[in-house]
């Protein structure tokens, strides 16, 4: 038993010491499927840089996230490239564990216009400096199943005009024992997102005073209570069996979501009902978005130079950008591939409709958000925990939005 | 210099006396040290990698810290964080649903352990009282991937097993009187809504843990010897008495253990509410939301780690508590003090 | 107060029923509590069949499916799986050898003998039990890299050894079969402290060990918190790990992980038969106390 420790402890120690010779490569820490996405981009990028190996490692999504706040808590063990999912970013690049990538001699600010403009500021700490640069986004649309449009006669632009219209066409629906929607959170969640004043944060002001009482929080709620009340949703949670047999079979006529929605349908969650969908904007003419992931180097790295040569790669050309469109369904956050040929291809499982091309014009039109310090908080508190309440237990909403302000004044000071 | 004189006349004596003397001086030391032998390569092991993180939680507390922002970045806050967490209306919920779930779902596990096991030792073969046992074991060792995936089947509301059951049920006579209402309240949501979280998530945790305690028991049930029961056969017991009488006063150090087991680990309860809410926030209304969850998720999620080692202590506070009214009233005995 | 009036039905009860249909009532009892246990690994196996749109149709499907073959050619392209079954093993069996050894030890120093201090610090363990582990994760790097552990199966194991559980159940099996006699004989006939325990006392208490030796195993098994922060080699995963590594809410291959999730919880039933035997022993008559 001795010996084995002994002889552990050497191995541990020589590996330990081991550790500096990677020092001409850099490591990428990630989640998947961007596994994937390397396996081919890496090569590529060797061909221009075969002097920076390039070696990844992913984790699932939410240990990624954990490994990674351990990581910048002991300012050791984090790859030289981090991925951020786009729900840390603002906690994560406020507190100055990444490299100022406005600063030389990365310059990123020579990028920006090259950028869909929000998905650019979301990388942007409150100093007004570059941390993340986004690599992905997921600009929000509506998927239609097309057959059960028709099957009551109704026309897609009269349905999305406005939200009352959209809960009519819900009425309707109810009639032939079809949802109108899996989830009526879903609605609530993009109005909050997407309705704010210039310079606001999602849930607070430019002084970090609560907007959790505001008219846009109350009329997302009431909306979405509306369509719950009236029995027009299924309360199917997303990524459940439920979900996708609602996909499969057309007893779910809409989904609220990121583009990125489209490839899953497509490759596997109802793969035989290619030609029977539709996109189209959100109702109520709001423009939205649903996740996106950032690329940022941990001040730690002691590749710095190498990791933003990767980032360059993968973020501002237009090759790896389009790969990944095709590849993973990730839509690219590059303007300059939004003139690509692959934008003006007819859609098969959208019955022929150029999508891509309604998708690029949503991601110029999202307006930016600020990101504040309290928003994960906020977002447990008052998208998970308050609008949970109104929807499932009838909670009054104005009642439910000041027990959530209040949680939240006593919890951020 | 002052031991010199005695010293000096230890030296003067024979040698071979001295020899003697100095064992029997020593031999204390020895008997003092022999249990530090035993214990110590634990007590290293456990102090190197258990009492720093213990240290550094408690410093933690009184500290204000977003991880992220590195150590450094620690600032001192007295005992802010703790006003808060007591001032603060999920952290009362969750200790609310920690106590909930650790009745509920530790009393059945006993309840049911105990006289499976005494079945399983003295009505069934011990080849297959290995079979049994081995498959009541098996929920112990499922992986969490695939609990959350069986149970998400079972409780879904529109296509789940248990509801398509219950209306299969409800429409076959025999039960259909108790049953009426089934269709009524169809479709049951057990993971998704307020009232029926709770309990959907107490029978996933008896469902997991129960098999282990039958092994507990088990093990302690045939440490009584068969003399005992062939003793009692001949004093005129009968099969519950000598279960009642004999068999249960014989194993009350392992039911010392296991519920002592139960009673921390339960109020531990961290990854069967949170694979079962999807990790959302505790589930509607936070039903779902037991201590060590919201801790979880006010540090790793709203990165406030003092905050979370404020919390971390209050709960451990609880723990310790509930441990001690265990041990006042059963330790005496579950123990064996009395040796 | 109840106990006089309802001793006589129950004693011509016993009478009347017979022992065939008491066992038949144990075995129906027995096998109702089977069907409700084995459900999930009898589910994830048949999981393991079948592809990704399969799995996630409701109702999943019941019954085999044809994708074995391609999961597992999935599973082994998605993860070095042998490799990291490998380095599963060698965490647990080496994490459960030392913690069986090292438990043992402690709680026979803690059973046997009265010494200043010996409450204080049986009570700092068991108090350590209550602390939630949640927040340990930091301060577990921190020690982990200050000893140059990084990146080793050590950081991993080693710790685990550390585990209070395992003092308090052995502890608690001794004061149950092991008699103050025993001891005292032993030490009569001159046989060293170490001797004692080593010849006398371990061989008395296997049960204890085996169960201890399961509960660890499958702990060491399962854990993936401490891998997934001490590793940074794809490579020196743990199972548990690499099948989580590859887990994303909408891009999985989840037929593979779900066959690795079978074949993973193979070794632990392997392992629990292996030890039930052991725990199931009984104790030879003399040995017992009372």
């Amino acid at each position: 038993m001795k010996k084995t420790i002994a002889s552990s402890l050497a191995a541990g120690l020589l590996a330990a010491m081991a550790l500096p010779s990677l020092a001409d490569g850099i490591r990428v820490d990630g989640f998947p499927p961007f596994d994937t996405h390397f396996d081919k981009q890496v090569n590529v990028f060797n061909e221009a840089h075969p002097d920076i190996a390039v070696t990844y490692q992913m984790n699932e999504h939410g240990d990624h996230h954990k490994k990674l706040t351990t990581n910048l808590a002991t300012q050791s063990g984090a790859g030289d490239v981090v991925i951020v999912d786009v729900s840390f970013v603002g906690a994560f690049i406020n507190a100055g564990g990444f490299v100022n990538l406005s600063d030389a001699p990365y310059n990123a600010g020579q990028f920006k216009d090259g950028f869909v403009s929000y998905a650019w500021n979301q990388g942007q700490g409150s100093d007004g400096n570059q941390y993340g640069i986004p690599i992905d986004i997921g600009p929000g649309v509506m998927f239609y199943r097309r057959d059960v449009l028709e099957s009551v006669g109704a026309e897609i632009d009269g349905v999305i005009s406005d939200w009352n219209s959209y809960i009519e066409y819900g009425r309707k629906l109810k009639d032939k024992g079809v949802y109108l929607i899996a989830d009526a959170g879903d609605v609530a969640r993009i109005i909050v997102r997407t309705t704010l004043q210039e310079g606001e944060g999602l849930f607070f002001d430019a002084d970090g005073n609560s907007l959790v009482t505001s008219d846009r929080f109350d009329n997302a709620f009431t909306i979405a209570k509306q369509i719950r009340d009236e029995g027009l949703d299924g309360q199917i949670g997303a990524w459940t069996g439920e979900w996708y047999d609602g996909f499969k079979n057309g007893t779910v006529a809409t989904q609220l979501s990121g583009a990125w929605l489209l490839g899953h349908l497509q490759n596997w969650m109802a793969p035989d009902t290619a030609g029977k969908w539709g996109a189209s904007n959100l109702p109520g003419g709001i423009y939205g978005s649903w996740g996106g992931s950032f690329l940022a180097i941990p001040a730690q790295s002691e590749n710095p130079a190498q990791a933003w040569e990767f980032i360059k790669y993968l973020t501002t050309q237009p090759d790896p950008q389009i790969d990944s469109l095709k590849d993973l369904g990730a839509f690219p956050v590059l303007l300059e591939t939004y003139g690509d040929a692959a934008f003006d291809e007819p859609l098969d499982f959208l019955a022929g409709q150029k999508a891509r091309r309604l998708f690029a014009d949503v991601a110029k039109k999202v307006p930016a958000v600020t990101p504040m310090k309290g928003d994960l908080i906020a977002e447990d508190i008052v998208m998970n925990g308050a609008l949970a309440e109104v929807l499932n237990d009838g909670k009054d909403i104005e009642q439910a939005l000041k027990d959530a302000d209040r949680l939240l004044k006593r919890r951020i000071k | 210099m002052v031991g010199s004189p005695h010293k000096v006349s230890q030296v003067a004596q024979t040698p071979n006396r001295a020899r003697v003397r100095r064992a029997s001086r020593l031999a204390p030391w020895i008997k003092t040290l022999t249990p530090w032998l035993f214990i110590s390569p634990f007590v290293i092991i456990f102090s190197v990698f258990t009492a720093f993180p213990l240290f550094f939680s408690a410093y933690l507390s009184f500290q204000e810290w977003n991880p992220v922002a590195g150590l450094s970045s620690m600032q001192f806050v007295g005992l802010e964080n703790y006003r808060t967490a007591l001032d603060d209306p999920w952290m009362w919920k969750s200790l609310y649903n920690t106590a909930w779930l650790a009745v509920v779902s530790g009393i059945p596990q006993h309840v049911i352990a105990i006289p499976v096991a005494y079945l399983l030792v003295t009505a069934v073969r011990a080849g297959v009282r290995q079979v049994y046992t081995a498959t009541f074991f098996v929920p112990f060792i499922t992986s969490t991937v695939a609990i959350s995936l069986i149970f998400y089947t079972i409780y879904s509301g529109n296509a789940g097993i248990l509801n398509q059951w219950l209306l299969a049920a409800s429409k076959w006579p025999v039960f259909s009187w108790g049953l009426g209402w089934v269709e009524e309240a169809m479709p049951i949501r057990w993971l998704s809504s307020s009232d029926l979280i709770k309990p959907s998530i107490a029978f996933v945790v008896i469902w997991k843990y129960t098999g282990f305690n039958i092994v507990i028991y088990s093990a302690g049930f045939l440490t009584v010897s068969k003399d005992l029961y062939d003793a009692g056969k001949v004093d005129g017991c009968n099969a519950w008495q000598q279960f009642w009488h004999i068999a249960l006063p014989m194993i009350r150090p392992f039911a010392f253990f296991a519920v002592t087991l139960t009673i921390i680990g339960n109020l531990q309860m961290f990854e069967e509410p949170f694979v079962l809410t999807s990790g959302d926030s505790g589930g509607v209304g936070q039903s779902g939301l037991t201590a060590s969850y919201y801790l979880y998720l006010v540090g790793w999620e709203w990165l406030e780690m003092g905050a979370a080692a404020a919390i971390s202590w209050v709960l451990f506070l609880f723990i310790a508590i509930a441990t001690s009214v265990h041990f006042y009233f059963n330790g005496r005995k579950g123990m064996g003090g009395d040796r | 107060m109840t106990g006089v009036a309802t001793k006589t039905p129950r004693k011509s009860a016993h009478r009347i029923a017979s022992p065939r249909m008491a066992r038949l009532a144990t075995h129906g009892l027995m096998i109702a509590g089977v069907l409700v246990t084995i459900f999930p690994f009898v589910w994830v196996a048949l999981m393991a069949t079948h592809s990704r749109s399969e799995i996630y149709s409701s109702p999943p499907p019941f019954w085999l499916g044809d994708n074995l073959a391609e999961n597992y050619a999935k599973l082994i392209n998605v993860m070095p799986f042998w490799t990291v079954l490998f380095n599963s093993l060698w965490v647990s069996v080496a994490g459960t050898a030392g913690a069986v050894l090292f438990c043992s030890m402690c709680a026979y120093g803690f059973f046997a003998y009265e010494f200043k201090g010996k409450n204080i610090v049986f009570g700092i363990m068991i108090a350590s039990m209550m602390v939630p582990p949640v927040l340990g994760l930091i301060p577990f790097f921190l020690t982990v890299r200050f000893l140059g552990l990084l990146d080793t199966h050590l950081a991993i194991w080693l710790p685990g050894i550390a585990n209070a559980f395992g003092i308090f159940l052995i502890r608690q099996y001794m004061v149950q079969s092991i008699s103050r006699d025993l001891l005292d004989a032993a030490k009569v006939d001159g046989a060293s402290d170490f001797r004692i325990f080593w010849s006398v006392v371990l061989p008395l208490i296997k049960p204890a060990l085996a169960t201890l030796g399961i509960v660890m195993f499958i702990g060491l098994w399962n854990n993936f918190l401490t891998p997934l922060i001490v590793l940074s080699s794809p490579d020196k995963y743990v199972l548990t790990l690499a099948l989580r590594s590859v887990q994303s809410i909408a891009n999985s291959p989840w037929g593979a992980i779900m066959l690795g999730t079978f074949l993973s919880m193979l070794p632990l039933l392997i392992a629990f038969l292996f030890f039930s035997r052991q725990m199931m022993a009984g104790l030879t008559a003399g040995a017992v106390k009372g």
